[in-house]
C-alpha cells in the first residue's frame, strides 16, 4: 500500500514539476550538461548527459515520423527521372522543382507538429537551451545569427512551403548538430530568425519548423 | 635591462612564430614559412611562370553578375593569357541571390567564358548563399558530393568542405582523407574561414575547434576561404597560411580590422582574385585587384612535419 503511495506521490511530483518546467517562458530548464559519459555513447548524451526516458522516447516518435518522411522522399523522388552528376542548370532546376511540386502535393494536409511533435518539441529546445546555455553559448548564437536578421513571421513561413529563395543557409556550428538528433542527408537543420527550420533540402521544401527554438 | 631581454627574446619569438620574412629551403619541419610584401611600395614577388609547374586561381563570394565581377574576371582572362593556369577554386557563394538557369549564366558562364572556353575547370566549394543542388553543375566539378577531394597533380591534393553545414560525418570523412592523402601539398578549401579580420564576420571559432587540430596534424600547409568580402593573408597560425579571398564580385570597402593582429596582408577597397604557382616544395601567390594591381604576393614553403 505504501509503496503504490509511493510511486503515485512520485508520478505527481514528477508531472507537477515537468509542468512547471513547460510553462516558464515557454523553455523548459536544461539537463546538466556532463562529461561523464562515455566517449561512446551518442554526442546528444555526451554533450546534455543522460535523456530521461520520458524525452528518450519523444524522440525516438519523432525518429519515427522522420524515418516516414524520408521514405516519402526517396520514393517522390525514385519517381523523377534521375539528375546527372554532371547536369546542366536546366537540369537542376526543373528537377528541383518537379520534386517540389510531388513533395508539397503529398502531404497537403502537413502541418506544424507532424514530425516535431508535441511531446518532442520541448525536449529539442530543452537540448538547444543547453548548448545556448554553455560558455560558448553566445558566440554560438552570433554564428547562427550571422547574415540571418529575418522575421520568420514576416516571412509567413509555413511547412510544406519552399524555402525563400531569398534568404540565405544560416550556418549550423557542430556543436549544434553533435547535440541534436541525426537526419539523413536529405533533410538539414537550418535557423530562420531563432525558428529551428527542417528543410528538405532536395525539394527546398520545410517539412516543419520550431517557432521560438533559440533561447533569448 | 633584464626588460630589454625580455622585449628580445619576445622579438625573436614573434619571428620565429610568424615566420615572415624567411625565405629559403631550411629545415623548419612543420611551420609554412613566407616571404610577402607587408606594404604596397614593395616590389611584387612574381609568379616564376615556369613550365610544368602546377597553377590555379582562387575565388569568392563572386556570383553577384555585376560590372565588377566582370571586371575582375577580365583580369583572370588577362593573367591566364600570359599564365595559364588550368585550375580556379571557388570559396563559396558562387551565385548570390536566385538560382535560376539564366542566373548560372549571368553569374558564372558568361564572366569565366573566356576561361571555360580556354579549358580552365573550376572547382567549387558551397558558401551559405549556395543551394545545394549546385553539386551536379557540370562546371563546378563537385560530382554530386557536398564535399570532396580532387588531385590536379599527384603532389598536390585540394580538399574541398562544406562548411554551413558541419556534420559529424564530414569531419570523420576528412580526417580519413587527410590521413590517406600522400600528396605533399594538402590545401583545404571552404567557404566559412578560421582565421579572418572580417569586421562583419570574423574568425568562426566554433569551427575551428573541431578542423584546426586535423590541419595541424596531417599536414595542411595553406587554407583558402571566403566569407569576408575582402581580401587576407593571415600571419601564418600553427604554421598553417590562411587567406581570405571573398572579394571575387562582393567587396565591403573597410571592413579589415587593423586590430585584430593577425593580418600579414589585407585589402580591402576593391574586388581582388589569388593566382598562384607550386613549384616542388614552394608555392607562390599574387593577389590581383580590379584594376590588375598586384596588391599581394609572395612564396611560402608547404609544411613538412615527420610521423
Amino acid at each position: 500500500m505504501s509503496a503504490t503511495r509511493s510511486v503515485v506521490v512520485g508520478l505527481v511530483a514528477a508531472a507537477v514539476l515537468a509542468l512547471g518546467a513547460c510553462t516558464r517562458d515557454g523553455i523548459p530548464p536544461a539537463p546538466p550538461a556532463t562529461s561523464a559519459s562515455p566517449a561512446s555513447a551518442p554526442a546528444t548524451e555526451r554533450i546534455v548527459g543522460p535523456l530521461t526516458p520520458a524525452d528518450a522516447q519523444a524522440l525516438a516518435t519523432m525518429n519515427d515520423r522522420l524515418k516516414e518522411y524520408v521514405d516519402l522522399h526517396v520514393k517522390l523522388e525514385r519517381s523523377l527521372p534521375n539528375l546527372p552528376k554532371e547536369a546542366t542548370p536546366e537540369q537542376i532546376d526543373k528537377n528541383q522543382r518537379a520534386f517540389e511540386k510531388l513533395v508539397r502535393e503529398a502531404r497537403t494536409t502537413a502541418k506544424p507538429g507532424d514530425i516535431f511533435t508535441p511531446e518532442a518539441r520541448p525536449v529539442i529546445k530543452r537540448l538547444l537551451a543547453t548548448i545556448f546555455g554553455g560558455p560558448d553559448g553566445q558566440q554560438l548564437k552570433a554564428s547562427i545569427m550571422d547574415e540571418n536578421p529575418v522575421d520568420p513571421v514576416a516571412l509567413r513561413l509555413t511547412v510544406n512551403g519552399r524555402y525563400p529563395d531569398t534568404v540565405p543557409l544560416t550556418t549550423v556550428p557542430p556543436q549544434v548538430l553533435q547535440t541534436l538528433p541525426k537526419l539523413t542527408e536529405d533533410l538539414e537543420y537550418r535557423f530562420i530568425g531563432d525558428w529551428l527550420i527542417l528543410l528538405d533540402t532536395h525539394a527546398h521544401v520545410i517539412a516543419d519548423f520550431i517557432d521560438n527554438a533559440l533561447p533569448k | 635591462m633584464r626588460t630589454r631581454h625580455l622585449s628580445l627574446i619576445v622579438l625573436l619569438f614573434l619571428f620565429i612564430v610568424t615566420g615572415v620574412g624567411y625565405r629559403g629551403s631550411g629545415n623548419t619541419a612543420g611551420t609554412a614559412r613566407l616571404e610577402a610584401q607587408q606594404s604596397p611600395a614593395a616590389p611584387v614577388v612574381p609568379l616564376p611562370n615556369r613550365d610544368g609547374s602546377f597553377k590555379f586561381g582562387v575565388l569568392g563570394d563572386f556570383g553577384t553578375g555585376s560590372q565588377a565581377q566582370y571586371q575582375l574576371a577580365e583580369q583572370m582572362v588577362k593573367l591566364h593569357g600570359r599564365f595559364k593556369y588550368d585550375t580556379v577554386v571557388l570559396s563559396g557563394d558562387n551565385l548570390i541571390g536566385s538560382e535560376r538557369p539564366q542566373d548560372f549564366k549571368v553569374k558564372f558562364e558568361l564572366p569565366y567564358k573566356a576561361l571555360l572556353d580556354a579549358g580552365v575547370k573550376f572547382y567549387a566549394s558551397l558558401g551559405n548563399h549556395d543551394a545545394r543542388e549546385q553539386r551536379f553543375y557540370k562546371l563546378f566539378n563537385m560530382g554530386g558530393h557536398l564535399y570532396y577531394t580532387f588531385n590536379p597533380r599527384p603532389d598536390v591534393c585540394f580538399f574541398m568542405l562544406e562548411t554551413t553545414y558541419p556534420t559529424p560525418e564530414q569531419f570523420d570523412w576528412l580526417e580519413k582523407e587527410l590521413k590517406a592523402s600522400s600528396s605533399n601539398w594538402k590545401i583545404v578549401v571552404f567557404h566559412h574561414p578560421l582565421y579572418s579580420s572580417g569586421d562583419r564576420h570574423g574568425s568562426d571559432l566554433r569551427l575551428r575547434e573541431v578542423l584546426e587540430p586535423f590541419f595541424v596534424k596531417y599536414n595542411v600547409s595553406v587554407v583558402l576561404n571566403g566569407h569576408d568580402h575582402f581580401y587576407e593573408r593571415v600571419k601564418p597560425q600553427k604554421g598553417i597560411t590562411y587567406f581570405v579571398v571573398g572579394s571575387g564580385g562582393m567587396l565591403r570597402v573597410g571592413n579589415i580590422d587593423r586590430g585584430t593582429g593577425i593580418t600579414a596582408k589585407g585589402f580591402d577597397t576593391d574586388q581582388a582574385f589569388m593566382a598562384a604557382e607550386i613549384i616542388g616544395d614552394e608555392m607562390y601567390f599574387n593577389a590581383i585587384s580590379r584594376v590588375g594591381q598586384t596588391v599581394d604576393s609572395g612564396v611560402l614553403t608547404r609544411r613538412k612535419i615527420t610521423p
